[in-house]
């Protein structure tokens, strides 16, 4: 209770020292927060929203078998593989075409017959890779029409990222 | 125990004295600042548009071909999608849920009298079609007398034998309705830019091959056109109401007797009174007709003639509605006034959109040359305009010397400019410009090759806040209806060094992808997407086509460009072709 009264009569006596003045600590403290927040708020400029920017684009190239090969998923490289001459970036299904995965022996190679045939073994391949590609001449209409479905499938999924033609006919234009 | 009590005592000690410095200034500042703060939240408004969206505004392919970039598509338009090719026009009886006709030019005119088909509070209302004449004559023609005058000059005109109309008109009612004429008799429409030297119009006649010509006596050389361009068949004047007493149907002595010569006038008079209102049937009427244009590049240069099929116009017109967000489309409550040449095919297109919209549409014969946008509305209260980009510089211009002599508009318009570009939000503006505008959209382009000015994004955003209208500033190449790329509605940014890196010119529309092939030392790499301009899509003629200009892709996905990378004309090999012009010339840098 002491207390209470000594501060009551401290502040009586300070009365006398009231200030009308304008530059206070106080005042100084207030006039700072109020035009930090008009600079905040009017004068601050910020630069347009942006987004990262897109990694760039792959390139469609054109591949042999032979070139396709290293691209099987194995030292940190994307997995394609090729259907009718066209490659598709699979790395997105690596779990199913990465090395380990249920599909990994298409990985990097020519991958029509094997879809066709519902086989993923390793006699569905060409053997040769720098002979000419698998025609698929000897498949019958039910392997041709699951064949087209895989290729449905991974037009939705996938990207194509290029096409493979037999060793010498780079040159050429389809 | 003692040590913690003497530190209360401080503290109180210390807040005591600071609080008892509060004083008559105190209160002021304290509600000024809360004053300040509550207006900030409670008049907080949403940005138009997330600014995220602007951020990355068109889509590119995952996948490019060697030599090219990958191809930039509208957000609207993703890849593996068809373009936007049509206006999916459903005839009377129709389905709802059926997939409409991409249509033609007869379709637009049968939208126009027809009138807004969405079921709404506007469902019915049709457009108004105006004349400007003089600075304040406004005269309305009747939508039932348009269409009796298409019929009357069509069947006029396919009476003749005619197969190829050209048009050599100021911006008129006289020029659309021959305009639709054509297409509703299958006449293949010539649409010559107006006001052109006489050498140039006899060059434009002869290699469009045209037979019959439409156009205004005193601007056509019909002398110097009878004796070098003997093909023509017949000539139609369309005279003024005050000169139709004369006898127009005379052919000077000595010129060739071969050109038949007749007013507009005397062919709506053929007419019966009663006939002539029913527009040819839909049910089994031809393919649609195409419609010549001639691309001006600068002045001496022989004018590119480009041959548009109905669907690259049609897909042109879709393109520039979608370009517009659905609540801000053009609809009845809109005017609308091409203050640009209406042979350029960017204003034919977005006149042919605001036909189709229902939008009321004022032609003015002198709006094209007007100076600045206010002797270009003059006579009329616009809400859409095209503007050329001269007239805009001029506007901006004038008004920034204005600026100049009053604070307080300065301050006004800094704080206008704050809440376009900060907030992306576009602010009421209470004294616009011209005086007493209703404007809510100017759509203004670029020419390449032809010496347009140039306005940068703080010039456009400048003009935001002045006439506070949107603006959208388009890129337009010759074998394009329509628009390759346009700044977005929504979007109000500004960028600085846009002289450098080439002027902002906003993402594709949805009937066009874009695509940039490599060319000197523009090469699509690691660093970004450069090269030579190509547009492709149903609204570019022949399907694809070269802008003959340099551009970039910048990282929000946008195409820029920069005049100081436009390729000649007359094509050298790829490698010369590209030539630097010494100097960008630029009034508008500031």
């Amino acid at each position: 209770m002491d207390y209470v009264q000594q501060r009551v009569a401290q502040a009586a006596s300070n009365l006398d020292t009231f200030t009308n003045s304008f530059f206070t600590p106080l005042n100084a403290f207030f006039l700072s927060v109020l035009l930090y927040t008009a600079y905040a708020f009017l004068l601050r400029p910020s630069p347009p929203a942006t987004l990262p920017r897109e990694p760039p684009a792959i390139v469609f190239r054109t591949f042999t078998p032979r070139t396709l090969l290293p691209y099987n998923g194995t030292n940190d490289m994307p997995v394609y593989l090729a259907v009718r001459g066209r490659v598709f970036d699979v790395t997105r299904g690596r779990n199913f075409y990465g090395p380990g995965g249920p599909y990994a022996n298409f990985a990097g190679r020519d991958a029509s017959r094997g879809l066709a045939c519902g086989s993923f073994d390793e006699d569905m391949l060409t053997k040769d890779l720098d002979g000419p590609l698998d025609t698929l001449s000897d498949l019958g209409p039910e392997e041709l029409e699951a064949l087209r479905g895989w290729e449905e499938r991974f037009e939705e999924k996938y990207l194509v990222v290029g096409r493979l033609v037999s060793v010498g006919e780079e040159g050429e234009e389809d | 125990m003692a040590f913690l009590a003497t530190l209360l005592l401080r503290l109180d000690e210390s807040v005591t004295g600071l609080f008892g410095q509060w004083n008559p200034w105190t209160s002021v500042i304290v509600t000024v600042l809360v004053g300040f703060l509550t207006y900030q939240i409670a008049a907080r408004q949403e940005p138009d548009i997330h600014p995220l969206l602007l951020a990355r505004q068109s889509q590119r392919s995952e996948v490019r071909l060697p030599g090219e970039s990958p191809v930039y598509r509208s957000q609207s338009a993703p890849h593996g999608m068809p373009l936007n090719a049509g206006l999916n026009v459903k005839d009377p009886g129709a389905a709802k849920w059926s997939r409409g006709r991409d249509g033609d030019l007869r379709d637009i005119w049968r939208q126009v009298i027809a009138g807004v088909q969405e079921d709404g509070p506007t469902k019915g209302a049709t457009g108004r079609i105006l004349t400007v004449l003089g600075t304040d004559k406004v005269v309305e023609h009747h939508l039932r007398d348009l269409t009796r005058h298409i019929n009357f000059i069509g069947q006029h005109l396919a009476s003749q034998g005619a197969t190829r109309v050209a048009i050599y008109l100021p911006n008129s009612v006289e020029l659309m309705v021959t305009l639709f004429a054509c297409a509703f008799y299958n006449l293949t429409a010539v649409v010559l830019p107006f006001d052109q030297p006489d050498d140039a119009v006899i060059s434009m006649l002869r290699r469009s091959d045209a037979d019959i010509v439409v156009t205004a006596p005193g601007s056509f050389p019909f002398n110097l056109v009878v004796q070098n361009y003997p093909s023509l068949r017949q000539l139609i004047w369309v005279v003024d109401e005050g000169s139709k007493h004369m006898d127009w149907n005379e052919i000077p002595q000595g010129a060739g007797g071969s050109v038949n010569v007749t007013t507009w006038q005397d062919v709506l008079y053929e007419g019966s009174a009663n006939s002539g209102n029913e527009l040819p049937p839909l049910q089994g009427q031809r393919e649609p007709s195409d419609v010549i244009v001639f691309w001006q590049s600068k002045p001496g240069q022989e004018e590119e003639m480009v041959q548009f099929t109905s669907s690259n116009l049609i897909a042109g017109v879709a393109g520039q509605i979608f370009a517009i967000p659905t609540s801000h489309r053009m609809g009845p409550s809109d005017l609308f006034l091409p203050a640009d040449s209406l042979a350029n095919t960017h204003t034919l297109v977005l006149t042919l959109a605001a036909l189709y919209s229902n939008a009321s549409v004022a032609f003015n014969s002198a709006a094209p040359q007007a100076e600045d946008l206010t002797v270009a509305v003059r006579g009329v209260f616009p809400t859409i305009l095209v503007a050329t980009p001269a007239a805009l510089l001029k506007t901006h211009k004038e008004a920034q010397a204005q600026l100049k002599s009053s604070l307080v508009a300065r301050t006004l318009h800094s704080l206008q400019l704050q809440k376009l570009t900060q907030n992306g939000v576009m602010p009421l503006i209470k004294t616009r410009l011209p005086a007493g505008s209703k404007l809510r959209l100017i759509l203004t382009a670029e020419r390449p090759r032809a010496d347009t000015p140039r306005l940068s994004c703080r010039v456009l955003t400048d003009l935001r806040a002045f006439t506070g209208a949107r603006i959208m500033y388009a890129l337009t190449a010759p074998k394009v209806a329509g628009t390759v790329t346009q700044t977005g509605f929504y979007d109000y940014r500004v960028f600085d060094g846009e002289k450098d890196g080439g002027y902002h010119f906003g993402p594709p529309l949805t009937n066009a992808e874009i695509v940039l092939r490599d060319t000197g030392l523009f090469r699509t790499g690691s660093h970004g997407s450069r090269g030579e301009i190509f547009v492709r899509g149903p609204c570019v003629a022949g399907g694809e086509a070269s802008v003959a200009a340099a551009g970039m892709f910048r990282d929000d996905n946008t195409l820029a460009y920069t005049r100081a990378y436009e390729f000649s004309f007359h094509q050298a090999p790829p490698d010369e072709r590209f030539k630097q012009i010494e100097d960008d010339k630029d009034a508008n840098s500031d």
